[in-house]
């Protein structure tokens, strides 16, 4: 009953939200106050429900519960010139969709409140908030309800900013960790220093540091019986410095972090987290960032190297196979590949490799973190050059290559190989030979006339399926060639119809795919789009079955409904770089959201 | 608990002070300065802000198709883009030479924590604001093919 009077709330709120925004456009200043009362408070709604079918194809839905739904209302009330406060309520009805956290378990609960105070000089919440020192090596708070991923801070933080080249941030709480906080104590502090404004200098664009400091206090429970086992700190530490310069057309940025040492999980077992107590081991990372760019063409060069840096405010969270979504997560480690919009595209995806694991199944191995960089090119062919025509020709490039660390391990217990708790191991600095990853691509935008353009899309990649799947000594070399075009039709009609084609002699071998879209108006569209391996190969998980969707969308103004029907593919399915297993499965999708 | 919903309950007051607060959140120039949406608008009259991203295909296409006829908005209506990217430190650092290597004429602020993007309440981009006067008057999400047109329409209403 309960679920069912939470959903007839929110369609209320959902009318009552757009109705509310039609007012404010339609009529002139209402001084009422409710009226008043309205103009002070914005918010969203925004839910994603699916109705599981069964389907020949992929199988009977085993599971209870086809029809579920994760929803969000947010609501933000400012008032006293400086305060605002605001709440989250979350719901997961009658469970949280497949392929989620299974500690989304509560059919409402009333997930994150604040209260904010803001001046010029000072920011401070009580209540959850969101943050990110650096590039978030050390600690980054964020939300993204795709991922189904919440990892805010229950606490206090404050934001200072004395003079216009100084920033001090700090903050102190619990990690939010699904609907629950975390059982350990986060405290940290930020110091952004910009020697530009200090010192008044010209020569530079920019030129500034930072500091971080991020600590977790977790309690330690023993997992082993082992006489030689050493005490395991309680508090673990991790520090930041950076640097950020931009001198003319160019640019740069650096970051180290130093993590201190802890406790390794033992084999990963679904299910099951022990420790190895005798050894303990600290971690860092390397960020390093140039480029050049002026009007017409930009080239940019990231290179990282990461050591042991999986930082979770609960040691057990980083046991991946228990905590596919990451939840609790104290940084933000992405993979830095080009983030591809196509299907076919995001079949291989590389995931960064972060943490110290070490795997003992039939061959053992220490997996203790990667290496690589990526190389991006954009470039604009002038108009009217012979490449360029009429309305000039974009063109892009990204070149991407990651490796895992070069480790010699030594286990002094001997045979077993890797049982033992005194294993240890010590890495190269620079070494890019354990290849796992590379990704070369290009994309040419062209416009034809007024009312038609194409992307043309290139692929090359390899990708090591035996580290980063499982051990089975396979890889997939495979290219993908992608073409698009749109045609406009006039007050907002428009046609665009896009082919791809994946082609390999590696793992379930050839896939074609394509879509078709339709907008009648700015507001109304309808898309149908299918990918299938259609060759015969030894993997048959996703072999010969149309993975096929057909849906339309509907906008208004900040609000917008989309509905779809259609077979999710089955295995590893990426959003934002982060990357989590999935079966496949076939149903209803329903997407709503707005905001005012 | 008890407290915060007092409090919450009993600061009716008649000013508005949403759309201030928002407009107020920090965000970074492509030089690393600190800036927010008051600031910058502050000499324009009429301003388009779009919050978008480099991976985000829609909203490349969105400020491509305006990039097009920027000039002739500008001339007909002195209106200025704000071009606010969300993207996180996963992606960031492709924003500078994308927007130039793009050639587009746009301010340039990033959120990249999604700050703004927060305090819009902002669940997709691209997501389109007119302010006027530093007002939100207008709101939209999504691009569709032509769909500059209908944003022009509006900007116009607003003149």
């Amino acid at each position: 009953m309960k679920d069912y009077l939470f959903l007839i709330v929110s369609i209320c709120l959902f009318s009552i939200c757009s109705f509310a925004q039609e007012q404010q456009d339609n009529e002139e200043e209402d001084t009422s106050t409710f009226q008043e009362v309205l103009n002070n408070l914005t918010g969203s709604f925004e839910s994603n429900a699916q109705w599981y079918l069964n389907d020949k194809k992929t199988g009977e839905f085993d599971d209870e519960d086809h029809v579920r739904a994760n929803s969000y209302l947010r609501l933000n009330y400012y008032f006293l010139k400086n305060f605002s406060a605001g709440v989250q309520v979350e719901s997961y009805v009658p469970k949280s969709l497949l392929n989620y956290d299974r500690l989304f378990d509560k059919e409402i609960d009333l997930a994150q409140y604040y209260v904010n105070y803001k001046t010029e000089k000072i920011d401070a919440t009580a209540g959850y908030f969101y943050e990110q020192y650096g590039s978030g090596l050390v600690l980054r708070l964020w939300e993204d309800t795709a991922l189904g991923l919440n990892n805010s801070i229950r606490g206090g933080n404050v934001v200072y900013r004395p003079f216009d080249f100084l920033e001090v941030k700090g903050l102190y709480g619990n990690q939010r960790r699904s609907l629950d906080v975390s059982d350990s104590d986060i405290m940290a502090a930020n110091l952004e220093f910009d020697f530009n404004k200090a010192l008044s200098i010209t020569t530079f664009n920019e030129l500034s540091v930072g500091l971080s400091y991020v600590n977790r206090s977790e309690q330690f429970k023993s997992t082993s019986e082992d006489i030689n086992r050493i005490s395991v700190p309680k508090r673990v530490g991790a520090y930041s410095a950076r640097i950020n310069l931009g001198y003319k057309n160019l640019y740069a940025n650096a970051e180290y972090v130093y993590k201190e040492k802890d406790v390794r999980l033992n084999n990963i077992r679904p299910n099951s987290v022990t420790y190895s107590e005798n050894k303990l081991f600290d971690g860092n990372a390397l960020l390093l960032n140039l480029g050049y760019s002026r009007r017409g063409f930009g080239i940019n060069y990231t290179f990282r190297r990461l050591e042991n840096m999986s930082f979770f405010s609960q040691r057990e969270d980083k046991n991946l196979i228990n905590n596919p979504t990451q939840r609790a997560t104290l940084n933000y480690i992405p993979s830095l590949t080009k983030q591809h919009d196509y299907t076919l595209a995001n079949i291989y995806l590389y995931q960064s490799q972060p943490g110290l694991y070490l795997e003992n199944y039939e061959s053992p191995r220490v997996k203790a973190g990667e290496i690589g960089n990526q190389i991006d090119v954009f470039y604009n062919i002038p108009k009217g050059t012979v490449l360029g025509g009429k309305y000039g020709t974009k063109i892009s490039a990204n070149l991407a290559y990651w490796a895992s660390l070069n480790v010699k391990v030594s286990d002094p217990d001997g045979i077993p190989f890797f049982s033992s708790d005194n294993l240890t191991y010590t890495s190269d600095f620079l070494n890019f030979k354990n290849k796992n990853y590379t990704d070369f691509n290009v994309e040419v935008k062209k416009k034809w006339s007024k009312n038609w353009s194409s992307i043309f899309t290139y692929i090359n990649l390899f990708y090591n399926t035996d580290y980063l799947v499982e051990a089975n000594g396979t890889s997939v070399n495979a290219w993908i060639g992608v073409a698009e075009s749109t045609v406009k039709f006039g007050k907002g009609k428009s046609l665009r119809f896009e082919g791809q084609h994946l082609s390999t002699e590696d793992d379930a071998k050839n896939w074609v795919g394509g879509t078709v879209e339709y907008f009648f108006s700015s507001r109304f569209g309808l898309y149908f789009n299918d990918s299938y391996n259609y060759e015969d190969s030894p993997i048959v998980e996703n072999s010969k079955i149309h993975f096929f969707n057909v849906g339309g969308s509907f906008t208004k103004g900040a609000t917008r409904a989309s509905l779809n029907y259609g077979r999710q593919r089955g295995g590893l399915i990426c959003v934002g770089g982060v990357c989590r297993p999935v079966s496949k499965n076939s149903g209803v999708t329903l997407n709503l959201s707005t905001s005012f | 608990m008890k407290t915060f919903f007092f409090i919450f309950i009993f600061s009716f007051s008649l000013n508005i002070f949403s759309q201030d607060q928002i407009l107020d959140t920090s965000l970074k120039t492509l030089d690393g300065e600190t800036t927010n949406l008051k600031e910058v608008a502050k000499n324009n009259e009429l301003i388009i802000v779009s919050l978008w991203a480099t991976w985000c295909v829609p909203c490349k296409n969105e400020l491509d198709a305006i990039n097009d006829v920027y000039d002739d908005w500008k001339e007909e209506t002195n209106v200025e883009l704000i071009a606010v990217s969300v993207d996180d430190s996963r992606t960031v650092n492709r924003v500078k030479p994308l927007v130039n290597g793009k050639a587009w004429d746009y301010t340039i602020l990033l959120d990249t924590n999604n700050d703004l993007k927060r305090a819009l309440n902002t669940t997709t981009v691209p997501y389109t604001l007119i302010l006027k006067n530093g007002e939100i008057v207008y709101r939209h999400t999504g691009y569709t093919p032509g769909s500059e047109d209908t944003l022009y329409e509006e900007l116009k209403k607003h003149l």
